[in-house]
């Protein structure tokens, strides 16, 4: 188990978004639960919060936390991520699909 | 003095035929008397092929072979496509191979990896499937080739069912160069449903006590598909099926091909691709494509091999898959590799490794399976002259020179940045460039595909097109940009990939306008074998380690 928080400097989220938060995949074996929240912090930054069961990867976590909030506007976001030993290749995907719900609604 | 020759082999084959005369019957043995006859008919210094691929296996004659000794064997030169069973093995082990030119050693790669610690393996090359196949016309020609048909009549004529493979290949160097092919078959009929190898190519039969090995290499159960190999799927869809409008190619075998077939049905007719894309397949006939062939999408297919439990489908399906007279299947494994390699607009497919410069490999350190047929395909052939649209398109991005063809095959490499376990594809050097390696193979690294061969390197990333790259610098930036968090993608700058994706080399999903929300194994036109069997209505029927109700 490791825990851990930064912030990320990110372009401000859209004004108006379909949902006030939104989540993606689910806390199982193999899998990750990502929570995005719309929030009142600072809307240039991205606040993160990590817990996984698979010490060791916090470096890989950062740079991949880091990408998404340069290349996706989430400033003002909160993101939760609970993690039970997924694949790293499904990170940016769970990301992903969370904002896009965010954004754009479940449909 | 006359030191010409002349026709000395001829007169040899007839003394080794005679010394089994009072063994056979005819052409036909017994099984009991296989290791005699096999003791008699191979002599010291005989280049020895044994038939056996990926799927198909003259297994017992190769285990009647593994029970000689040293003395009734030796010095053997072995040529063979696969090195698969234990049997093989077992030749080593006993000291009679004096040298072995071989494609592929799957199953028993770490066998072979031991081998080359041990300095036990004495390799000439590995070789690509259709590259060997050549050889045998040149300067491999087997003086015997061991071979597996489905049924013998009673002339000695072959029936080879589905699993025509590469049988052919090995025969016909054999016969019309005085060489001795004996065929084990599963059974003697007194007629066949069709004959595949003509009795007068084949010197001895034997009816195997079972039927030869045949492995259900291409079945993926769609249960298995993950919601990101769908979204690597959607975006190869995308980015270069849609874009490039690819009509003729090869999947390679793998999870994410397998999600690219049953997206076409669902996601792919929704984005109206059908008839425009996927509609000439050179291909075996993998139980994932019944999807996208019911749903109408697919105008033919030929196959290099057969594919287990699908014998019902493709005979009901003949209008697609390429049959005998007898309604059945045929495959080719030769003529297939030949049509991937001209005939395609695109080959695809999966590796374990890719270094910076995008060469791929399947050898590790402890486990060397050398190539089977994606290199004939994942290539680029410069003998081509024939436009299609994709051709064309995919040639003039990567901006052909004055002495370059106009056209290209796209060589699309697609896997996730980390295999199971958390260990990376990406890496700085492929393992296949150790140096015990590369001294057993002459110094040759085992390179799958070749970085300058492959146009684009799809990951969950996005997509890399290589083609588009002006420089080897400029290559390695745009793999690193879709290395994801393996080492070799931490490296990458951010300016550069943001350069490279202002140009379109690199492409996030978004870029090809996927929406990562969607990506879903829902989307899936069938979630398991049983939706597979569905799909078939009832035609497919799947070996039983695939079936769970």
């Amino acid at each position: 188990m490791e825990k851990f928080a930064k912030a990320f400097p990110s372009k401000p989220l859209a004004a108006k978004t379909a949902k006030p938060w939104a989540l993606a995949g689910v806390v199982g074996s193999g899998n990750l639960e990502v929570l995005l929240e719309r929030g009142g912090r600072p809307s240039d930054t991205m606040e993160c919060h990590v817990e996984t069961s698979i010490p060791g990867y916090k470096a890989s976590w950062l740079a991949a936390l880091a990408d998404f909030a340069h290349n996706y506007p989430a400033g003002g976001t909160k993101v939760t991520i609970n993690d039970q030993g997924a694949p790293p290749v499904l990170v940016n995907l769970r990301l992903r699909q969370a904002y896009d719900h965010l954004i754009k609604g479940d449909k | 003095m006359n030191t010409a020759k002349t026709t000395l082999r001829r007169q040899n084959k007839a003394q080794r035929l005679e010394r089994v005369a009072r063994l056979a019957r005819g052409k036909f043995v017994s099984p009991d008397k296989v290791p005699e006859v096999l003791k008699r008919i191979i002599e010291p210094g005989d280049r020895l092929c044994l038939e056996g691929d990926n799927q198909k296996q003259a297994d017992f004659l190769a285990n009647q072979l593994a029970t000689l000794d040293k003395k009734d064997m030796s010095d053997i030169h072995l040529v063979m496509s696969c090195i698969t069973l234990p049997a093989h093995i077992q030749l080593f082990k006993k000291g009679m191979i004096r040298q072995v030119d071989f494609c592929y050693a799957g199953p028993q790669g770490t066998a072979v990896a031991d081998f080359v610690k041990a300095k036990m393996f004495p390799v000439g090359a590995i070789h690509t499937y259709n590259e060997l196949y050549a050889r045998y016309y040149i300067d491999l020609t087997p003086r015997v080739a061991l071979i597996a048909a489905a049924q013998a009549d009673r002339k000695g004529n072959l029936f080879l069912a589905a699993n025509t493979e590469e049988t052919p290949a090995i025969v016909e160097p054999t016969a019309f160069s005085d060489g001795i092919v004996f065929a084990q078959v599963n059974e003697i009929v007194d007629k066949l449903p069709r004959i595949d190898i003509p009795a007068d190519q084949v010197d001895l039969v034997v009816q195997a006590p079972y039927p030869m090995h045949l492995q259900a290499l291409f079945t993926r159960d769609p249960a298995a598909i993950t919601d990101v190999q769908v979204l690597m799927a959607m975006v190869a869809l995308r980015g270069i099926y849609e874009k490039y409008e690819v009509q003729s190619l090869n999947h390679g075998v793998g999870f994410n091909t397998a999600a690219i077939e049953l997206l076409l049905p669902t996601y792919a007719e929704r984005l109206g691709l059908k008839g425009k894309i996927c509609k000439y397949w050179m291909v075996n006939p993998l139980p994932t494509m019944i999807p996208a062939i019911e749903a109408g999408w697919v105008e033919s297919v030929f196959a290099v091999g057969g594919e287990v439990g699908m014998e019902r489908y493709t005979a009901a399906r003949s209008d697609i898959f390429f049959t005998g007279r007898d309604g059945s299947f045929h495959s080719n494994r030769a003529m297939g590799q030949l049509a991937g390699h001209y005939a395609i607009d695109m080959f695809i497919g999966a590796s374990l490794q890719i270094d910076v410069n995008g060469n791929s490999s399947t050898v590790s350190k402890n486990r060397i399976t050398g190539f089977g047929g994606a290199p004939n395909m994942g290539c680029q052939p410069t003998g081509r002259r024939h436009p299609t649209k994709a051709w064309l398109k995919a040639g003039a991005e990567a901006n052909p020179g004055p002495g370059s063809p106009p056209g290209r095959k796209l060589v699309v490499q697609m896997v996730e940045t980390f295999q199971a376990g958390r260990v990376p594809t990406f890496v700085e050097q492929l393992d296949a460039a150790e140096p015990s390696i590369r001294k057993a193979l002459h110094g040759v690294t085992p390179v799958m595909i070749y970085g300058d061969d492959v146009t684009h390197i799809v990951t969950e990333e996005g997509i890399a097109n290589l083609a588009a790259c002006r420089s080897i610098a400029e290559r390695q930036a745009a793999i690193r940009a879709v290395a994801g968090y393996t080492p070799v993608g931490l490296k990458r700058k951010k300016r550069e990939t943001e350069e490279l994706r202002r140009r379109g080399i690199v492409q996030l999903p978004e870029d090809v306008g996927v929406r990562p929300a969607e990506a879903s194994r829902s989307l899936l036109a069938a979630q398991d074998i049983k939706g597979l069997v569905r799909w078939s209505n009832g035609l497919y029927d799947p070996p039983p380690q695939f079936v769970d109700w």
